[in-house]
């Protein structure tokens, strides 16, 4: 039995394994198959102030070894989270991470801290593809990271903050720099890749708005890659995830540098995905002789 | 809802592109009529499983249909006898008779037929009359099963078969005689408009449920990939809230 307990910033998980945002809703479905006090943690359905509709359906669509998706932050509001589901996740003993956005730099900072000192670790959600203002518009450029990343601060005394990169950028190593100057405690990546997907009969694009983010198995190579560039990048804690299906791809993300990682996309594919995974990292550490995973970070060799 | 591995045990066409796939599982005793299940294609490249109302059910087996109409379709209708599949399932809230509505009416067409026979089988109790529409001969399917558990009345888009009429018209042409307690539907959108506007402008008064579907990314409603709206102007996940709604109750 490996130790497969890894730190972030000071919060102790018992595993490396995250419940990626927008994939696991605030936990309570997925406590209805296992209980997901086995996981490590989940980040939440991503949170903004008000309540938000979310897009028009369909916002779902498959390629292949990848979706697409455009929900486009639906949510209750951060308020019915802390009333509603808050308490109740507390109790699962898991690390709680808010996922959470904003239209403006001031709301970032707003909902920052509103949950202050509520929860494990609040991640910055400026890499949503799907919604027409605020999310991407901010973690395109890195001027604009640092900015959001310092107001999103600002609103902080006692819960780190992670930023989440998006990979439809130009450089992840300047924009890992720019979150980490401006006082992220940790980062993680990658968000979705910006895609659409075509109804040749209809030509018109599959999902309502027209373009989706891609997630899933096939972006895996190109998120290992980015994770170990943002790793070499910064000396803050970075959390990887793109495309993790089995415990061979968390340790790969692991090797590249990751302390943690989180799955998405796979929990559709089978439900029980997080549960294998974890039980599969502790068989691999066993038989490879590792003593605890926390020894696999960022113990890659480039040829 | 569990996750669950399920063997095939037939998968064959019944109709024009239509397949009906059995599926040994661990135990599919608690199964509502109207529930459906997510099922994994069984080709790994595709992520998503495919959402399937479940057509009947015993102790430890289900049966699905299924029209081929993309890939993850094709790939199951590529499945043999002794493959493995894995799925969630039991899901969604299903259709509830009340005990006090004796006479129901299901109104189905195309592939919107086949919830509807786990309705009649589980109610082989009370009065059923089946009202299906199809497009035309080749497309029919289920017919002697609906037809042992219900009062069937078909027609087809052509002619061919019955009258040419769809499912909304045959039912409303009998509904003065049979006045059913409870109306139960599942059918293309289209279809069920044409219902909700007939149910308003008849003012039909027994209650219905319509049976949606919408992509879907979990199946479980964590993802909110699958809502459709409520005319209260709230979302409903169709995968968990549904698939079946009150029809007065959702924005068809």
């Amino acid at each position: 039995m490996a130790d497969l307990t890894t730190k972030i910033c000071g919060v102790t998980l018992k595993n490396p394994v995250i419940g990626a945002s927008g994939t696991v809703g605030f936990g309570r479905e997925y406590d209805e198959i296992y209980d997901i006090s086995l996981l490590g943690g989940i980040s939440t359905k991503g949170l903004t102030l008000e309540p938000r509709r979310g897009n028009p359906v369909p916002r779902i669509a498959e390629g292949t070894s990848v979706i697409l998706n455009a929900v486009g932050l639906q949510n209750p509001g951060v308020e019915k989270f802390i009333a509603n589901d808050l308490p109740w996740l507390k109790t699962k003993g898991l690390a709680v991470v808010a996922n959470v956005a904003g239209r403006t730099v001031e709301e970032y900072r707003d909902i920052c801290e509103r949950l202050d000192g509520l929860v494990d670790i609040i991640e910055l959600n400026i890499s949503c593809p799907n919604v027409k203002s605020g999310g991407m518009a901010f973690g395109i450029r890195p001027e604009s990271i640092a900015a959001v990343t310092r107001a999103a601060k600002s609103g902080l005394r006692r819960t780190p903050l992670m930023v989440k990169l998006s990979p439809n950028v130009e450089s992840i190593p300047v924009n890992a720099r720019a979150a980490e100057g401006a006082g992220a405690d940790c980062i993680s990546l990658v968000n979705t890749f910006t895609g659409m997907a075509i109804d040749i009969e209809r030509r018109r694009p599959i999902i309502a708005n027209n373009t989706g983010g891609v997630s899933g198995a096939g972006i895996k190579p190109i998120a290992v890659r980015m994770v170990y560039e943002a790793a070499h990048a910064v000396g803050i804690p970075v959390v990887g995830m793109g495309g993790i299906q089995t415990a061979e791809d968390a340790i790969e993300f692991l090797m590249a540098g990751a302390v943690a990682v989180q799955v998405g996309t796979a929990n559709f594919t089978d439900a029980c995905a997080m549960p294998k995974i974890i039980a599969g990292l502790n068989e691999w550490c066993d038989a490879h002789g590792v003593k605890a995973v926390s020894e696999l970070v960022g113990t890659l060799r480039m040829n | 809802m569990r996750e669950v591995e399920g063997v095939v045990l037939s998968n064959c066409a019944v109709a024009a592109g239509i397949y009906e796939m059995r599926l040994l599982v661990p135990d599919a005793s608690d199964v509502r009529p109207g529930q459906f299940l997510n099922l994994s294609s069984g080709e790994g490249e595709l992520l998503l499983r495919r959402p399937l109302g479940i057509a009947r059910h015993s102790e430890d087996c289900v049966t699905v249909c299924y029209q081929v109409k993309g890939r993850g379709t094709k790939a199951l209708s590529c499945r043999v006898p002794g493959d493995r599949l894995s799925m969630l399932m039991p899901l969604g809230n299903g259709f509830y008779v009340k005990d006090s509505e004796r006479r129901i009416a299901l109104v189905g067409g195309g592939v919107g037929v086949f919830p509807l026979l786990s309705v009649a089988e589980a109610y082989r109790d009370r009065e059923v009359s089946a009202y299906l529409g199809f497009r035309n001969r080749a497309a029919i399917c289920y017919e002697e099963e609906f037809r042992a558990v219900s009062r069937l009345t078909i027609g087809t888009d052509d002619g061919s078969v019955g009258e040419k009429k769809n499912a909304v018209e045959l039912f409303l042409a009998d509904y003065e005689r049979e006045k059913p307690d409870v109306i139960l539907s599942c059918g293309p959108p289209v279809m069920l408009r044409a219902l909700k506007r007939a149910i308003a402008e008849r003012g039909i008064q027994a209650p219905c449920y319509v049976s949606l579907e919408e992509r879907m990314g979990c199946g479980i409603g964590a993802c909110l990939v699958c809502v459709c709206d409520l005319t209260n102007g709230e979302h409903a996940r169709v995968c968990k809230d549904g698939p079946i709604f009150e029809i007065g109750e959702v924005e068809l």
